[in-house]
């Protein structure tokens, strides 16, 4: 796609433990900050998308309550119950359209409101996995690891590596729950086990926080400063974890190929300058390096002992801290594709990484990384 | 990249009863899917992406497509949920426009169903309640007066029908003709739930009150139902069908959140038979349509009606007549099958409810009336143009779209 | 399922396949997500099947959603089951687990809840 719909503002909140507000309230101030920097006033917005889900909402229709705050109010109005990248999805096919020129984009979850795995197991087979009680996400991901592990000859420490990397990246974000300047694989590997191999600080941070972005058509995008530009997108599903082989995310390697083929990237390790990927177990990353085509397959443990995707590496992953820093289940995608739009525009600060013009953001939804979507933005 | 022209080519329903005790969540959509691609004459690797949405806490499962989506053909393919409450089905069949439209798909499979005997509905719509029930406490309301006005949609809806009554001229007579019409209308229609063929206003009458003005046969029944609908471009619907559907337009508005059943109204500002959002939806749906007289230009309306009042109050909210009127059309004949201007030709949600899936299916029912695909129940007038209508919420959520036998220029 | 767990009952695995490509699925599925058909067709598997990838838990979930410790780690596991195309997931009563290794169904017939029917897997002889 060449300059057909831009992001032309955006908002978070920090990512806490149990904010001191509602989930109204957190979405009000992330929407209000968002038109504000985009210069617009709630009128000019012809399309509202929403991100949230009933379980952890603890509530059914639970767009229903956020008409109001996301400044949907007499708006065309929508919910997408996954993660917030497809809601930036389905924003931008209603963009592309031609029925709307501009649309918000909100997503958010409270975690201190949820029972932290308890919803998750509400997405397993009915029948038999959810009632025998073994698999949970963190259960299954470490399943998940496991295969990887065997498939791919990455090794405990490399996985610790990772959230180490992520949590010491986040020490420069300042809106991070979790970060730990001083972390190393020894330390994540000291924390507790939970399922082997995943211990505790391999986990994202499940946290309290809503994100909103702002889409604009070409046309309405020519006014706003620093657009950054859709280039391309992808998204694919794949089968319920017992029928399929988790030692790969094939579904994201589908959903990386479609976008690359939109956005014309031929060379993603070349071509892409930063990616942000929602990991939400630390061995999650290691397996999209190895989906988005960074490295072959195979090899995402060496690629991160290369020190490739270092903040100071050749294509940096996750500089904001990733998931391992704050994961807002259904804005988790939308807080990547923020850092990256923030690379691309230098508005990073201490995190910031030197010519940012192509950059890859990642938001996955469903147990064992089920459901990928990708998109690849760019600058001017 | 060029803005498709999107058309429907084919529709699928699943047998709708109470319980489906023999099939379970996906099995029961495999129905409607596998009907789907029969009538549309395609396999599932000609769809390029699938759109989905249920009520999830009415099944108690959550995301059922991640275990389910492979019963629907999604296996390696892309694939959006959107869920919206009662207005589910139809920002699935939004969802599935938008998704053609935008050139980023050619061919869409929506998908939408409920399975309302695995859960508890009641219980998952009074949830909607319980953050407003949180407040009130707060502010010392007792709870014993909350309850005597919970019992989920019921609650809800009896007070939107007294003011409509109030406003409109409408009286329970006239509820008790829009029940006989619906039920009579769904026992020509093989997929409906509730067939009551040659049932009288007076048969209505005499069934139990609930809550004045409602009857027991003035409400839906809770079913057990999927719909699956296939979206494609223009272009390639003409060379799928002789006769396809073509979606002029699609447009949802959101009013205020509303408080349910509180202080006898069913929003805290709001006439609860306002219905602004839906005036704006239908407004904004005929304007990108291009329909300039929506009551001259539309010959059929499907407007999401679970109780009886609904199908007269959002016929007038949908534009088809001046406010108060609709019972007065109502007697003279036009909303019958071979009116006028034929409102519910399939029964309606208050013969069908599979929730999640009921405001699709007013989609449905305007492309198969388009397509001649309707057998009995067939309207008598040639369809040019019709609209379809999905409610929800706290009563404020409005979604429309209109369909055609001729594309949007 | 009830072909499924009434063959539990009777000590033997029962598997839907795919009329049209073979499938096989345990647990079985009614329709073939690959063809988009109905499974119809039932077979019976033997017992034994391979690991495909296992955990140690050293925690469960608890009702309020944290991870609470267990007091003895436990083996759960993904098995393969000879002839099978899909997983079951189950408790691994064994010392040690290892990707590859040959396990066997241990069923219990007459347990009260069909869930309980496929009570653990264990080390193949």
């Amino acid at each position: 796609m060449d300059k057909e719909v831009a992001i032309i503002a955006y908002a978070q909140t920090p990512y806490e433990a149990d904010a001191n507000a509602s989930r109204e309230m957190q979405v009000l101030q992330v929407a209000k900050a968002a038109l504000e920097a985009a210069g617009l006033k709630r009128d000019e917005l012809d399309t509202v998308i929403t991100a949230n889900n009933d379980y952890l909402d603890g509530r059914t229709i639970s767009n229903m309550r956020l008409v109001e705050p996301s400044g949907a109010w007499r708006k065309n109005e929508s919910k997408v119950e996954m993660d917030g990248a497809y809601a930036v999805l389905y924003a931008l096919m209603r963009i592309l359209s031609g029925d709307h020129g501009i649309a918000m984009v909100v997503g958010e979850s409270q975690a201190s409101v949820y029972a932290g795995y308890v919803p998750g197991t509400m997405m397993l087979d009915p029948t038999f996995d959810r009632q025998r009680g073994l698999l949970n996400e963190v259960s299954a991901a470490a399943l998940q690891a496991r295969a990887y592990m065997h498939a791919s000859g990455v090794t405990e420490e490399q996985i610790a590596g990772v959230a180490a990397k992520n949590l010491g990246n986040a020490a420069k974000n300042p809106l991070a729950l979790r970060s730990d300047a001083g972390a190393d694989a020894a330390k994540v590997l000291a924390s507790r086990m939970l399922y082997s191999p995943i211990r505790e600080l391999m986990t994202s941070a499940l946290c309290d926080g809503a994100c909103a972005i702002i889409l604009a058509s070409g046309k309405a995008a020519t006014k706003a400063e620093k657009p950054v530009w859709i280039k391309g997108v992808g998204f694919s599903h794949d089968s319920y974890l017992t029928e399929r082989s988790l030692s790969r995310l094939t579904s994201l390697k589908d959903a990386a190929s479609r976008c690359y083929s939109m956005a014309g990237i031929e060379n993603p390790a070349s071509q892409i300058d930063l990616a942000e990927v929602h990991e939400c177990f630390a061995h999650e990353e290691l397996m999209a390096y190895e989906a988005l085509g960074f490295c072959p397959e195979g090899e995402g443990g060496a690629f991160f002992d290369s020190g490739a995707t270092r903040i100071d590496g050749s294509l940096p992953v996750n500089a904001s801290g990733g998931a391992m820093c704050a994961n807002v289940v259904c804005a988790a995608g939308m807080a990547r594709i923020i850092e990256a739009s923030m690379q691309i525009r230098g508005e990073a600060g201490e995190r910031q990484v030197e010519g940012v013009k192509t950059a890859l953001a990642h938001g996955q939804t469903g147990i064992c990384a089920q459901e990928n979507i990708v998109f690849v933005l760019g600058g001017e | 990249m060029a803005k498709n022209e999107v058309a429907v080519v084919g529709v699928g329903l699943s047998k709708h009863v109470s319980k489906r005790r023999d099939v379970n969540i996906a099995e029961l959509v495999w129905e409607a899917v596998s009907a789907c691609y029969e009538d549309a004459g395609l396999k599932p690797k000609d769809i390029d992406a699938f759109v989905t949405g249920n009520m999830p806490a009415f099944e108690g499962v959550n995301l059922p497509e991640e275990w389910g989506a492979g019963h629907w053909g999604a296996y390696g393919k892309p694939l959006l949920r959107i869920t919206t409450g009662g207005t589910t089905g139809g920002s699935v069949a939004h969802g599935g426009y938008y998704a053609v439209a935008s050139g980023l798909c050619d061919t869409v499979m929506a998908v939408a169903f409920e399975k309302q005997s695995d859960g508890n509905s009641t219980a998952g719509l009074n949830t909607v309640a319980i953050a407003d029930a949180a407040a009130q406490f707060a502010l010392g309301v007792d709870p014993g007066f909350l309850a005597a006005f919970g019992g989920g949609a019921v609650g809800v809806a009896v007070y939107q029908a007294s003011s409509y009554m109030k406003s409109s001229g409408c009286t329970t007579h006239h509820l008790d003709k829009v029940a006989a019409l619906c039920r009579n209308n769904a026992a020509l229609n093989p997929y409906s739930h509730l067939k009551q063929p040659g049932l009288t206003p007076e048969d209505v009458a005499k069934t139990v009150l609930m809550q004045y003005p409602i009857r027991f046969g003035h409400v839906c029944p809770a079913t057990d139902g999927a719909c699956a609908m296939i979206f494609t471009t223009g272009e390639k619907a003409r060379k799928l069908t002789d006769k396809p559907a073509y979606v002029l337009s699609v447009a949802s508005c959101s009013d205020e959140a509303a408080m349910v059943g509180i202080a006898g109204s069913g929003t805290t500002n709001v006439d609860p038979c306002a219905q602004e959002s839906c005036k704006i939806a239908a407004a904004k749906a005929y304007e990108l349509a291009g329909i300039k007289d929506p009551r001259r230009e539309i010959d059929l309306a499907e407007p999401y009606a679970p109780f009886a009042h609904q199908l007269l109050m959002f016929y007038e909210r949908l534009l088809l007549c001046d406010e108060g009127e609709a019972p007065s059309v109502l007697d003279s004949g036009s909303m019958n099958l071979d009116g006028e201007l034929p409102v519910c030709p399939s029964g309606g949600v208050i013969s069908t409810n599979a929730i999640g899936a009921s405001a699709m299916e007013r989609v449905a029912e305007c492309a198969l009336q388009i397509m001649g695909k309707c057998g009995e129940r067939q309207v008598k007038k040639e369809v040019h143009k019709a609209v379809a209508h999905g409610w929800g919420g706290a009563v404020n959520l409005n979604v429309v779209a209109v369909l055609s036998d001729t594309p949007r220029r | 399922m009830e072909r499924f767990f009434d063959g539990m009952r009777e000590g033997k695995l029962m598997a839907s396949r795919c009329p049209g490509c073979g499938r096989v699925f345990l647990p079985p599925r009614m329709v073939c997500e690959r063809c988009l058909t109905r499974a119809e067709d039932w077979v019976e598997l033997p017992l034994t099947g391979s690991v495909e990838t296992f955990t140690e838990a050293h925690v469960r979930l608890a009702p309020d959603g944290t991870l609470e410790d267990l007091e003895d780690p436990e083996l759960i596991a993904m098995v393969r089951h000879d002839g099978a195309d899909t997983c079951v997931a189950a408790r691994l009563d064994a010392p040690q687990a290892a990707v590859g290794m040959r396990v066997e169904a241990v069923l219990d017939p007459g347990a009260e809840n069909v869930l309980d029917l496929l009570s653990c897997y264990r080390a193949a002889e």
